[in-house]
């Protein structure tokens, strides 16, 4: 018994906590994705760039002195404006064609391209690694946690109930499901659908550029960190169903710990040929995901 | 009040609605009659901005509205109860009501509870149901929603499509009261309608819409007009 015991707190749990902190990281970029594609039916493709963005934009308020607990509030209203430019500018010029899916998959696939080699251009290829802004660890019934994951599975928790509360609970929120519904009666009821779909576009990218500063003390800065999270969190958004939040919670919490757990038993490299298998299936199962797309119900 | 000139609407290569002309005054309702296909629908989702004239002029209040979204055409005060209702499944009733507040300009929390508390008083039941799904709701009951959802917002232009459909008699003589409290308040009514004798009680003065084109209209109290509207519409 006590060798069970001791598995699970020295083997298992803490093996688990990596996985819960990769989960809250990618579910952090998953929920702007999420809300992209629920709510203007576009795959954002250049949504790992908007990612790296955050990240380079907090690496060079640093450099001129600022600290990272003001980054925080910083990057994302930086953010905000670029996206709701990008919507206004490039997406909703070719929004209403009629083979929109592959044209805003295709645009937004470019300008994921063009800004990866704008990073290059100004950072070069290199990984940045920012300092941790929370040094040392604290001991959580027996298993030592860095301090600052601790702090990121507490501030991204926080973050993913406020966007709930946000889009499940205010006028806004009420206004986004009904535009992502069923976007000429909820303008035919006032509500002003071109921009709340540059918001959202914006507040997707804003939740993407948070996700990169506070993923950046972690796994670096480099102009294709985009990619290394853009797959798990698509596969996050496709198995949760494609614009739900709960959807993508459940999903990246499930989907991390199965990754963390495989890496236990199979050789790791098994990790993410399992997690995308599991993908595929949903695709084939159930596409629409476990849960229903935001504002269907 | 609503004023259209030489109206023309294209779905692709289909022409549609081939140059309507038509007034509707303020409390007055006018009835569009006219077999399936003929345009009666597309007629009210291009004065509701679902979509884009191509010729013509549509005038609300002297000013033009076509061209314009339907966002800026329901803040203007034109209010639109499609067909299928078009109930948003994940929003609650009263989140429904309060989308419905939107077109209200220079709104307030204090005007939108009392308006909403206005719509609760003339529609109990969706008081009762207020915090359930609107899709939850049987197809009466979501009709209501519809016109209540557009009533909260006081439009002067009420565009409705086919409201009776598949409802109840009961119902169906309830939301025919409703549209003529609404004529009674001074709002014009642009109604598309099949049950043409129910609707006809309601109406002022009505047209007839053939191949997209207006061919028969006139005074909806004199009843050797009635008499040519139903034979003109008679299958």
């Amino acid at each position: 018994m006590s060798g069970a015991i001791e598995y699970f707190q020295f083997v298992l749990a803490p093996q688990m906590l990596i996985g819960l902190v990769v989960g809250v990281a990618v579910i952090l970029v998953a929920l702007g994705l999420t809300i992209i594609f629920g709510l203007l039916d576009v795959i954002n493709m250049s949504h790992g760039e908007f990612y790296a963005l955050g990240a380079f934009i907090a690496l060079a308020l640093a450099s001129i002195g600022l600290p990272f607990w003001l980054l925080l509030i910083l990057v994302p209203l930086v953010m905000i404006p670029i996206g709701y430019v990008v919507e206004r500018g490039l997406i909703q010029r070719v929004f209403h064609t009629s083979e929109r899916h592959v044209t805003t998959l295709l645009l937004t696939f470019g300008l994921g391209l063009v800004m990866e080699d704008v990073f290059r251009l100004i950072w070069g290829p290199n990984p940045y690694r920012p300092e941790t802004p929370i040094a040392g660890g604290v001991d959580v019934f027996g298993i030592f946690v860095p301090s600052y994951r601790l702090f990121l599975i507490v501030v991204g928790a926080a973050i993913i109930s406020a966007v709930a509360l946000i889009i499940y609970r205010t006028r806004l929120g009420a206004m986004v499901r009904a535009a992502a519904y069923d976007r000429h009666m909820a303008a035919s009821l006032g509500v002003p659908v071109r921009h709340v779909y540059a918001g959202a576009f914006a507040f997707g990218v804003a939740l993407a550029g948070l996700a990169g500063v506070l993923l950046a003390p972690i796994y670096s800065v480099f102009p294709t960190m985009g990619r290394d999270f853009i797959l798990m969190a698509f596969t996050v958004v496709i198995v949760g169903g494609m614009g739900s939040i709960a959807g993508a919670v459940i999903a990246g919490l499930f989907l991390t710990q199965v990754q963390a757990i495989v890496s236990l038993y199979i050789s790791p490299v098994w990790s993410d040929p399992i997690v995308f298998g599991i993908m595929v299936a949903m695709l084939m199962v159930r596409p629409q995901g476990l849960f229903g797309r935001l504002g269907h119900g | 009040m609503l004023e259209i000139q030489n109206l023309h609407t294209h779905y692709g290569p289909s022409h549609i609605i081939q140059g309507i002309d038509l007034t509707v005054r303020d409390g007055e309702v006018l009835g569009v009659f006219g077999r399936n296909g003929v345009g009666k629908t597309t007629l009210l989702k291009t004065v509701a901005g679902w979509i884009q004239p191509t010729n013509g002029h549509i005038l609300f209040n002297n000013e033009p509205i076509d061209g314009q979204q339907p966002d800026r055409i329901a803040r203007r005060g034109v209010g639109f109860v499609p067909e299928d209702r078009r109930i948003f499944p994940g929003l609650s009733v009263e989140e429904n009501l309060t989308l419905g507040f939107l077109q209200v300009p220079g709104r307030s929390s204090a005007d939108s509870r009392a308006a909403l508390e206005r719509i609760y008083q003339r529609f109990p039941r969706l008081a009762e149901r207020r915090y359930q799904h609107g899709t939850t709701l049987s197809g009466g009951e979501q009709q209501m929603l519809a016109m209540a959802r557009v009533m909260i917002g006081k439009p002067s232009l009420l565009l409705v499509d086919e409201p009776s459909e598949g409802l109840a008699p009961m119902i169906v003589a309830d939301l025919f009261a409703i549209i003529a409290e609404m004529k009674a308040a001074g709002c014009a009514v642009l109604l598309v309608e099949q049950n043409v004798h129910q609707a006809l009680a309601v109406c002022d003065r009505f047209i007839v819409i053939e191949r997209g084109r207006i061919v028969l209209s006139g005074d909806a109290k004199d009843k050797e007009n009635c008499d040519r509207l139903l034979e003109t519409i008679a299958v």
